[in-house]
């Protein structure tokens, strides 16, 4: 049984001090930390602190320096966000805390990336995401991006206050199958009716699968306005892009 | 470079994809109660505007969050929702397919900017539960308790007609579990009434020894022997008195026994009812747990609020101390509590004690386990509580008290909706516990309020009309417990009312604020006697068992709720107090929580509380062979009546 005095970053020893509670979670989280390199431990601890550019740096030495790209992914980054998850849960951290540390694990995975397609790996699937028009709520959006990107999505961001023109722009240049809209506000809601409306105008409609979700949206909504799917949370967003990749759309 | 295997691969991605799913559920769980936008600094990182926002407390900072985690945040979003129909409509012209729907047009229940479609057949309450708005009650929806008072802003005309039980309102107030939507063509927007309680803290500290359980030995902190942390530069502990209404915390410096900060904030239970046998049953129900989660979230949430304004770590909180009464100790303590809420209504903590199984029914459990944000070391210590419902509050307000040196005989009551009496000295003592009611605290009684602003405390009848002081010199609202107890003994003062409640010249109510339409009735009195009924079979049958008179009471010490602004000359005239000369009676205020503070303070005090508890004799009032005679004889509004000695004869 490995001990907190095993793991040779400073920092991890600290977060796992002050934040892990349950005995075994410890036990199981020292473990892991106390088998992997400290230059893994380093990687995880930019995690944990949601620096990018510790992140970025560090992944890609790591990567140069010959270390497995799946032991980077296993130690490094996913072993941060672990403890991310646990600070997370024991309401240590909140919501725009943990969308950072996962924007720190984007940075890393942007090294990982290139050998996943030069070992012929591709990712499951293109997702355009965006809040309609008028919306600057994004964080559920937010949440759907982190979540489809470890789900192994390739995943567009276009931000908030996203124009129909600027969807079309992005389906066009990305060839992406599916396109994610959020919106947050009964306003800005028929702005998705409008979006798929201008798909239709410019004769796309057919090249793409509608997601969308947000507080007031409904399935019934979804319905109406000629989306394709509709998901109530992050975690269904996941299962709802797997449906609309697998059911053909144009890729 | 190393290609990666797809099975290896595959493998990491599920792994990541679980933590995350977690994290997703957790996050959606959360924003139910709190703002996603708000950082773990209560800051602001919402690109919109927000009402809830408010100004950087420093250069370079974003700007920090108001919201108070207890209703929907959203609604203080700036947005400008226009109506469900119109959205509707839009969308429809923007989409080519044809409806499936009818075209009925569809309105609203609005509270605040938030709103959902309104339903011909639900209450209010229906729709604010559609809504998340916590509206309170402990009647079970059935239009008795009068907690869930609403302000029909607009759109009254939709709603069914004022039924029956909501006589005692006028205007735009309605109770929103009685007044359903009717109409489906009306918007209708309530909100509620905002009550922020007197609330009584405690007073003086005196002087107590210092003689705590953490202590600091040189760089290292103990608690007893052990040690269990480095010197950080304080050592802090908390006193909590957990009241069924009413929270009191108050953070105490361990080496200097200085008071460090003092919050009180209203038990956030109330949505599971208003009193403890409400809590017991919705704790039955499919929300077990759900009611200690609360007290402990805003517990923290109170702690961390102290931590930032002091500019201390949690992790020098090392102590806790937590009185209650029974059901408030083990909820806090997340037990089950299903065994107080039946004969003979004894919590686990007890049966066990009684049969052996344990030596205290103190309880000390780490705060890890109760995830109370302190030292990852600290404990929580429970006073041990007396007997069935009268808990380690009554217990920490008789060590208060001094209650093991008092050598004279005195009385301890605590008023409120579940009263508690105590009689003897320090070689015996009696106890019990009378179950009130809410009728002096805001309840039953037509215009009956807690004591917050807009409500009458004082009440006096001079020259055919009523004179009377209202808190905060507001427009008035209702009368209080203090303000009822006035308006008693002043109708009987001027033989307006008989000691049975019948009011002169056969009148069915009085005008107490004709301009403001606030009356009393003769129903409110039997209510109010039947509350008072319960003060006073618990004083009387104490008194009776102990063997005493009241003229032989030393002290009669009152305490807890309006006690402290109860004129007592006019409360032992209507008989809800025992006829003590008010130069004995001694108002003690929040009594319990002083005690919390010196069982926080002092290991001896521990000790004396253990003690104490063990020699009281619990009283079961109901299983008295004349209770209900005693109980009739008590519902009048007359002095106490002692049979055995003349009437005691009141100062005028």
């Amino acid at each position: 049984m490995a001990q907190l005095s095993d793991i040779a970053n400073e920092f991890v020893r600290q977060e796992i001090e002050e934040f892990i509670e349950r005995e075994d979670e410890r036990q199981h989280i020292i473990d892991l930390y106390a088998k992997a390199s400290q230059q893994m431990q380093d990687i995880a601890a930019s995690i944990i602190d949601g620096d990018n550019d510790s992140s970025d740096s560090l992944t890609s030495k790591a990567l140069d320096d010959g270390v497995d790209a799946t032991t980077v992914m296993d130690d490094g980054l996913i072993a941060g966000m672990a403890i991310v998850g646990i600070k997370f849960r024991e309401n240590f951290i909140f919501v725009p805390e943990v969308l950072a540390c996962a924007r720190a694990m984007k940075a890393g995975m942007a090294h990982v990336e290139p050998i996943l397609s030069a070992s012929g790996i591709k990712p499951i699937g293109k997702v355009i995401m965006g809040t309609v028009k008028g919306d600057l709520h994004d964080i559920g959006k937010n949440l759907c991006i982190m979540m489809l990107r470890g789900a192994g999505f390739e995943v567009i961001d276009l931000g908030v206050d996203t124009s129909p023109d600027d969807f079309i722009e992005a389906v066009e240049e990305h060839e992406a199958p599916v396109v994610g809209m959020s919106a947050l506000l009964t306003t800005t809601m028929p702005n998705m009716g409008k979006t798929i409306d201008a798909f239709i105008d410019a004769d796309l409609r057919d090249d793409v699968k509608f997601m969308v979700g947000g507080a007031p949206v409904t399935p019934e909504f979804a319905d109406d306005m000629g989306a394709d799917a509709y998901g109530d949370n992050a975690v269904e967003c996941v299962d709802v892009a797997k449906l609309l990749v697998g059911s053909g759309a144009k890729v | 470079m190393k290609k990666i295997d797809q099975s290896d691969y595959d493998r990491s991605v599920a792994r990541l994809s679980s933590l995350l799913s977690d994290i997703a559920v957790h996050a959606q769980e959360q924003s139910k109660m709190r703002c996603p936008y708000k950082n773990r600094l209560d800051q602001c990182t919402a690109k919109f505007g927000c009402r809830n926002k408010r100004k950087p407390r420093a250069k370079d900072q974003l700007p920090w969050c108001a919201s108070d985690d207890k209703l929907d945040y959203r609604s203080a979003w700036e947005t400008e929702p226009d109506e469900y129909v119109q959205v509707r409509d839009t969308i429809r012209k923007t989409v080519s397919r044809p409806c499936k729907n009818s075209d009925q047009p569809m309105s609203q229940v609005w509270y605040d900017r938030q709103h959902c479609p309104g339903q011909t057949g639900k209450t209010i309450f229906d729709h604010a539960d559609d809504l998340r708005v916590r509206v309170p009650s402990s009647c079970g929806r059935s239009g008795h308790c009068h907690e869930c008072v609403v302000e029909i802003k607009r759109g009254m005309e939709a709603l069914s007609p004022p039924s029956e039980v909501e006589n005692f309102l006028h205007g735009q107030y309605r109770l929103a579990c009685q007044a359903c939507v009717e109409k489906s063509d009306v918007d209708v927007e309530f909100s509620l009434l905002l009550r922020t309680p007197k609330i009584l803290t405690a007073q003086d500290h005196g002087v107590i020894e210092l003689d705590p359980v953490v202590t600091r030995r040189g760089d290292d902190v103990y608690y007893h022997d052990d040690q269990i942390d480095t010197y950080r530069g304080h050592i802090y502990g908390m006193a909590v008195d957990v009241g069924t209404t009413t929270i009191v915390a108050e953070l105490v410096d361990l080496e200097t026994g200085q008071s460090a900060y003092l919050s009180s904030f209203e038990n956030p239970q109330r949505f599971g009812g208003s009193d403890v046998m409400r809590r017991i049953s919705y704790d039955a129900g499919e929300f077990q747990g759900e009611l200690h989660k609360v007290l402990i979230n805003t517990l923290n949430g109170e702690i961390r609020q102290m931590c930032d304004k002091l500019s201390i770590s949690r992790h020098e909180i090392y102590e806790f101390v937590v009185v209650g009464n029974s059901t408030m100790r083990e909820m806090f303590f997340n037990h089950d509590v299903q065994s107080i809420g039946q004969m003979p209504y004894k919590s686990q903590v007890e049966e066990q004690y009684l049969s052996g199984q344990r030596n205290t029914t103190s309880l000390t459990e780490p705060a890890r386990g109760l995830r109370l944000w302190a030292n990852r070391r600290a404990q929580v210590f429970g006073a041990p509580i007396i007997a069935s419902h009268v808990g380690g509050d009554v217990a920490a307000g008789l060590l208060a008290m001094d209650m093991a040196r008092q050598t004279e005989v005195v009385m301890f009551v605590d008023v409120g909706t579940n009263s508690e009496v105590v009689i003897g000295h320090k070689d015996r003592l009696i106890a019990a516990s009378c179950p009130a009611g809410p009728a002096f605290e805001g309840g039953l009684v037509r215009f009956g309020m807690p004591g917050c602003d807009g409500a009458i405390e004082s009440v006096r009848y001079r020259d055919g009309r009523f004179i009377c002081q209202t808190i905060g010199q507001t427009e008035p609202r209702g009368i209080c417990g203090s303000g009822l107890i006035d308006l008693l003994a002043e109708l009987r003062r001027h033989d307006l009312m008989t000691p049975k409640g019948v009011f002169a010249d056969k009148a069915k109510h009085f005008d107490i604020i004709p301009e403001h339409g606030i009356t009393f009735s003769r129903n409110d009195a039997s209510e109010l006697a039947q509350a008072k009924a319960a003060n006073y079979c618990g004083q009387i049958i104490l008194m009776r068992k102990f063997g005493i008179r009241p003229d032989q009471v030393a002290k009669l010490y009152l305490a807890g709720g309006f006690a402290n602004y109860v004129d007592s000359v006019r409360a032992v005239e209507i008989g809800f107090i025992a006829p003590v000369s008010p130069d004995r009676i001694v108002k003690i205020g929040n009594a319990a929580a002083q005690g919390a503070l010196q069982m926080l303070l002092s290991k001896h005090a521990r000790q004396s509380i253990e003690r104490l508890v063990r020699k009281i004799e619990h009283v079961e009032l109901e299983t008295t062979a004349d209770f209900f005679e005693v109980f009739v004889e008590g519902c009048q509004f007359k002095p106490m009546h002692f049979p055995s000695q003349p009437r005691h004869q009141e100062p005028k």
